[in-house]
């Protein structure tokens, strides 16, 4: 059995604690009396991964098994959550292809021969080829590929959208059309945290910017607390909304599945052990890893991690109609996850990793690390957030001033065109959001290149303004002080001068939580 | 009996009215000698009549006591018409003059030091002498006895060493024979200059800096160095013909000349030699300090005080004689009314050396002491570090300058051929620097350095008697013994103030200016539409856009569809070949590409446009500077036509075709097969062609050159940004950074983003 998460108060025998910090990690001693937040440990896995997909798809929860779905000349669809997901990428096989393969095999023996793969990728970047040979595998790809039935969504296509009706809130359910004319969408999802799933899948992954936009702005998107509580985002419910007219249209079958807390493993296995506990060889590999990243250069540096492919168990699968089977779901991720955190904070500290949903293969620009920290980690709570109202949040990420031109061309724009303007999202949202999702050469380039859609890093700042607008603080720990200037927020050198510089609202004695995230955590705060 | 009464109704003609000396003589005659007439000749400038130019004079502070309220005349125009007689002309043809002429003062002159040799002996021998014939044509008839007083220079002895006499310089030289020689020089030069080996040398020069950008630009190269070469001789001629014959530069040369053509005509004229030495800034009038321009001494007071004299070739223990401007002035107006016997001319040395020396070392010590006390304030550094000077003589002050102008050229040579970069441009812009300095020390040594380490001495018993002569308040009013001067308080509180003035006016305006610079630097401005004309944007490729070249590129078209060991076979070949492929592209860029894409022969285009959309296509746009695009974005919005103009091939250019309105590449040349020739469809488009096609572009379509704008980072395309009016040097190569620079045209650093890798190859090692 694996032992829960808990919260440990600092006192004077607590070793340093790690924080992530970008492509390294720092080894910081918190004052006494901070509160850390540990995950779990990794739940045990299921035994015999095939058996429980074949498991999952014959005895599908509120739905015919699948075999029953499936019948000769029928049009299937089969879409799956991109490479956002699972964070790091896992080791192969990807669990998406064991139930891909296993989805064929039926559709094979049903006699379907009209198949289409299409990954949900909404307006994230097309995926490369090799990257979708790795979710996929090899068998898979060399069938599919070369003749066009797997593919990225297109969600500029207008000859390939349909328009499925609005919500009784007036939005526009717009989606990929072949998924909309199947007879049948299987949805292949990986769980990794809370907000995934559910309705989410396709209504937003196989959507278009009309569809998306009802619920991407920073009025729906500051009333999501929190993103990872879908009974309480205004995101979700839209999505939720949304689902109803989706599944009038479109008959869905769900699989989602849920992976266990064993993230790093190898020489970085101490990453996610407790520091007290750690071995000799955990200490040695802590210390060999720390000096070689400390001296490397940054791009040997970013190749290290770039490489990391986590261990990833399957913890669970369920498949089926879409809402009973998120139910599930979120019940195994909730186990996995949900730390019981007694009371808010005044100051949450937060190590931003290296790696977020949209820099796979890429790099972490300053966007990406304001949204990973103030979006994902600041979000990943159920009930409150870890601060307090007005409370200071303190990052800690190098934020350096480096973009992916070709993975987030709007993104620098974005950096230099529009934060040089505002920080503030509705403001953004006001006089800058149209003009990029407009844009002819953005939209050039996610449809021809791999670009992601002009209108993202708009979605990046809206997924902050949550955090925006409930800290009172937010400030840098060895940030990049142009970059983190220009977004609107402070940076200093140390912890210790974070905390001198937010002293004025926060007093001299603060009450500190600390996540100590990934392995992925909820803080359930009473 | 005083001055004035002395000089009382008489005509008094002076030459080089505009001049320091004569601007003061000038200020004196009129304030002093309220009975004398001024006749000045003053030659047209520009659009400016002589008589205009008076009036402009007269409008100086220093004037301005002499009219308007309180003063016998209403304005400059009244005082000019009761005093001053204009006579417009040149003394290189020197106009008809007045009759009634008493008194001539001649101090029109050449200054500077190093003349060409043709205009030294113009002004100071052949003027001198048709000046005097025109004035003894002017009292032809009258028979009326004219006071020759000419104004040499003290440095007429030469390199003679010791105590100098007021009397005649002892040498033998025919200055007829000089002269003629001297004049000659010219032609002779100019005809050298013009030979085939001389020209093959300046093209070839200009080639080494100018082929890349083409012919044009080399021929005008050529054609520069061949006029700064011809100046430049017609200088060192002067130098050394003065130096072989005993004098220190062509200056003192003819100005030695130029005393003898005066002694010739002392039978006919009364004559009066003045032989000031270094004449400085005022002690008393028309104000202590008052200097017009910088004469001798200032442009190294002001480089020393802004710490950029490390050392000087003096002797500490050499005296220079400087003496104060209304010294000689009032020496000149005592000398006016002293007239000579016929054929007795009379000399006057004002100097100070005599009776109140001032060593170097003093000299030295003062303005140490005052920019001490009172440093230059440039910017943020706080004040300049001043050099200390240990005097260690003229050889090794040479040897350090040589070594310095040694050790840049070679610093030179290796940033011009080290990559281009940010750091390669800073230490470009040191160097150049630095150059500046250096030129500055080598020119100023070698004009000075020879009065640095004078060891003469100048009597002047002439002029002591002169104003031992003065009676009344003439005394104060014409002083002229230098011996009153006390050189710490004249060199701290007058003369270095007065000096530094403007410079630290100057300081001011620059600081601003250069924070306004520092400001803007690296920053464009935001393009405008333009409501009635058209407007074009071209941008070059490779180093502007993104980081790549010809080489580079055609590796990655090539390499991909090739299999592992031809792969290394193909690199092989292009590394064995990177010294050649590097020197040919430094000399002639076309004839380089040409070279590269002969290597296509074979492939199939259809082959190379698929694996640029396949493969290169990801590559080129990770490359793609940020900067760079949002500015092509800029110019589309505001409706500007956008052209790339690139010497890469046409295949390569394809991910960047939405954003460009015209793209002009190379065209490889296919066969009936489809397959590359090796061989291009038309010229590449580099160096020159770029600036015809954007020119030729622009007739057809009636495109205004001077508001479009042009990108482009290397020396290759100064042709295409000259063509239009907003040219922007991007991360460029040295070469282009100097140009630009020189131009003042804006300078941006276009990066490629940090995240791509030069190593990786798409579709070979790349993910």
């Amino acid at each position: 059995m694996s032992r829960p998460g808990f919260v440990l108060e600092v006192d004077d025998r607590t070793p340093p604690l790690i924080v992530h910090n970008g492509e390294g990690f720092k080894l910081e001693r918190f004052p006494l009396g901070t509160r850390v937040v540990y995950p779990p440990e990794a739940l045990p896995p299921v035994r015999d991964v095939e058996e429980a997909i074949q498991n999952a798809l014959l005895n599908p929860i509120d739905s015919e098994p699948l075999p029953e779905l499936l019948t000769a000349g029928m049009r299937l669809t089969i879409a799956f959550d991109d490479i956002s997901l699972p964070l790091p990428p896992m080791k192969k096989p990807d669990i998406r292809q064991r139930v891909i393969e296993a989805v064929l095999e039926l559709a094979a023996q049903a006699g379907v021969d009209d198949v289409e793969i299409i990954s949900a990728n909404a307006l994230h970047r097309r995926l490369t080829p090799n990257e979708l040979r790795d979710i996929v595998g090899e068998r898979v790809f060399r069938s599919f590929f070369p003749e066009g039935k797997l593919y990225n969504f297109d969600a500029e296509d207008r000859d390939n959208l349909s328009h499925l009706g609005q919500t009784r809130h007036g939005e526009d359910v717009e989606i990929s059309k072949r998924a909309a004319e199947s007879d049948l969408l299987v949805y292949v999802n990986v769980n990794l945290v809370a907000m995934d799933g559910g309705h989410k899948s396709t209504s937003i992954g196989l959507a278009s910017y009309k569809s998306l936009k009802h619920h991407h702005n920073s009025q729906t998107m500051i009333h999501s607390r929190s993103f990872m509580d879908h009974k309480a985002s205004k995101m979700h419910h839209s999505a939720w909304r949304m689902g109803e007219v989706l599944t009038q249209h479109v008959k869905v079958f769900q699989i989602e599945t849920t992976l266990t807390n064993n993230i790093f493993g190898g020489p970085i296995e101490f990453l996610q052990k407790r520091e007290w506990e750690w071995s000799l060889k955990d200490q040695a590999s802590m210390l060999a890893t720390k000096r070689t990243l400390d001296s490397a250069p940054a791009k040997l540096r970013h190749k290290i991690f770039s490489n990391v492919r986590a261990n990833y168990e399957l913890s669970g699968i369920n498949a089926g109609a879409i809402e009973p089977v998120h139910e599930k779901t979120l019940e195994m991720v909730h186990r996995q996850h949900l730390v019981e955190v007694q009371g808010q904070a005044d100051v949450g500290v937060i190590g931003v990793p290296y790696l977020g949903p949209y820099n796979v293969n890429s790099v972490m620009n300053p966007i990406l690390a304001a949204c990973m920290g103030m979006g994902y980690h600041f979000n990943s709570y159920r009930g409150n957030p870890i601060v307090r109202k007005d409370g200071a949040l303190i990052l800690y990420h190098p934020v350096p001033y480096e973009f992916s031109q070709l993975h987030h061309p709007s993104y620098v724009d974005f950096f230099e065109e529009v934060l040089s303007e505002s920080t503030d999202p509705a403001t953004i949202e006001a006089k800058f959001e149209k003009q990029y999702a407009e844009d002819p050469w953005y939209i050039h380039l996610y449809r021809t290149s791999y670009a992601y859609h002009g209108v993202h890093p708009f979605y990046m700042w809206y997924w902050i303004s949550h955090c925006l607008d409930h800290c009172g603080d937010v400030v840098w720990v060895g940030g990049n002080r142009k970059t983190v200037e220009r977004m609107g927020f402070r940076s200093a050198s140390t912890l210790q001068d974070a905390l001198e510089m937010v002293s004025h609202s926060v007093g001299r004695s603060p009450s500190i939580t600390y996540l100590h995230n990934p392995p992925h955590l909820i803080a359930d705060v009473r | 009996m005083s001055l004035a009464d002395k000089l009382k109704d008489k005509k008094v003609l002076v030459t080089g009215v505009t001049g320091f000396v004569g601007e003061a003589l000038l200020h004196r005659m009129i304030g002093d000698l309220p009975g004398t007439t001024v006749v000045a000749i003053i030659r047209p400038k520009g659009s400016l009549t002589g008589t205009a130019r008076m009036a402009q004079l007269l409008k100086k502070d220093i004037f301005k006591p002499f009219y308007g309220e309180g003063t016998p005349y209403a304005d400059a125009e009244a005082l000019t018409a009761d005093r001053i007689q204009v006579v417009e002309g040149d003394l290189s043809d020197v106009p008809a003059l007045p009759n009634d002429l008493d008194i001539v003062v001649h101090c029109a002159g050449d200054v500077s030091f190093d003349p060409p040799i043709h205009e030294a002996f113009t002004t100071n021998v052949l003027g001198t002498k048709s000046l005097l014939e025109r004035i003894d044509e002017s009292r032809q008839g009258t028979g009326r006895t004219i006071h020759y007083v000419h104004i040499s220079t003290a440095y007429t002895a030469g390199r003679r060493r010791g105590a100098i006499p007021e009397a005649p310089v002892d040498h033998f030289v025919d200055w007829r024979t000089e002269a003629e020689a001297g004049m000659a020089m010219k032609a002779r030069i100019e005809e050298q200059s013009r030979s085939a080996v001389m020209l093959t040398k300046f093209r070839k020069d200009a080639e080494k800096l100018h082929r890349r950008a083409g012919h044009l630009t080399a021929a005008a190269d050529t054609e520069r160095r061949r006029i700064e070469w011809v100046a430049k001789k017609l200088v060192e001629t002067g130098t050394e013909r003065a130096r072989s014959l005993g004098w220190t530069d062509c200056y003192t040369f003819t100005k030695a000349l130029g005393e003898r053509v005066v002694e010739e005509f002392a039978g006919i004229f009364p004559t009066s030699i003045v032989r000031p030495a270094i004449i400085e800034s005022a002690v008393e009038s028309p104000h202590p300090g008052w200097i017009e321009g910088f004469k001798m001494a200032e442009p190294l007071i002001l480089a020393y005080g802004r710490g950029e004299l490390p050392e000087f070739p003096a002797s500490p223990d050499s005296v220079i004689e400087i003496v104060a401007v209304d010294h000689v002035v009032g020496a000149i107006c005592a000398v006016m009314a002293r007239e000579p016997e016929l054929n007795k001319p009379e000399y006057y040395h004002i100097g100070s050396g005599a009776r109140n020396p001032l060593t170097f070392e003093q000299l030295y010590a003062g303005i140490r002491e005052y920019f001490s006390k009172h440093p230059f304030d440039l910017g943020e550094r706080g004040a300049v570090r001043l050099p200390v000077w240990k005097f260690p003589g003229g050889d090794s002050v040479e040897a350090m300058l040589r070594y310095g102008e040694r050790a840049h050229k070679i610093a030179d040579a290796v940033i011009t051929r080290v990559p281009r970069g940010e750091r390669t441009r800073k230490y470009a812009r040191e160097l150049d620097v630095q150059k500046r300095r250096i030129d500055f020390l080598r020119r100023y040594m070698d004009l000075y350095s020879e009065y640095a380490q004078a060891e003469m001495n100048f009597v002047d018993d002439n002029v002591l008697a002169l104003h031992n002569a003065l009676e009344g308040d003439d005394r104060t009013k014409f002083a002229c013994d230098t011996a009153v001067v006390d050189w710490p308080h004249y060199i701290q509180e007058v003369h270095c103030p007065s000096v530094t003035e403007s410079m630290r006016r100057l300081d001011v305006v620059r600081k601003k200016r250069n924070k306004g610079l520092a400001e803007a630097a690296g920053v464009l401005k935001k393009v405008a539409p333009e409501e009635n004309t058209e407007v074009i944007a071209a941008f070059d490729m490779d180093g502007t856009l993104l980081s790549s070249n010809v080489i580079e590129t055609y590796l990655w078209m090539r390499l991909p569809e090739l299999d592992g060991p031809q792969r290394i076979g193909e690199f092989g070949q292009i590394l064995r070949r990177l010294p050649k492929l590097i020197a040919a592209e430094r000399k002639d860029r076309g004839a380089f590409l040409r070279t590269i894409y002969r290597r296509y022969a074979g492939a199939e285009l259809a082959e190379l446009n698929h694996i640029v959309d396949e493969i290169l296509a990801e590559h080129v746009l990770e490359r793609l500077s940020g900067a760079a695009v949002r500015r092509i974005r800029e110019h589309r919005a505001a409706g500007h036509k956008t052209i790339l103009i690139t010497g890469a091939v046409r295949p390569l250019t394809r991910p960047l075709e939405p954003l460009f309105d015209e793209i002009v590449a190379a065209e490889l040349a296919v066969d009936d097969r489809g397959r590359c020739t090796g061989y291009l469809s038309g010229p590449p488009l580099v160096g020159e062609s770029r600036a015809a096609w954007i020119k030729h572009h622009a007739r057809v379509r009636n495109i205004d050159l001077s508001k479009s704008f042009a990108y482009a980072d290397s020396h290759s395309d100064l042709p295409m940004l000259t063509t239009v009016g907003n040219p922007v040097a991007v991360s460029p190569d040295v070469p282009l950074f100097r140009a630009a620079r020189a131009a003042r045209w804006q300078i941006v650093d276009w990066k490629t983003p940090s995240t791509s890798s030069r190593l990786e190859l798409p579709g070979v090692n790349a993910r």
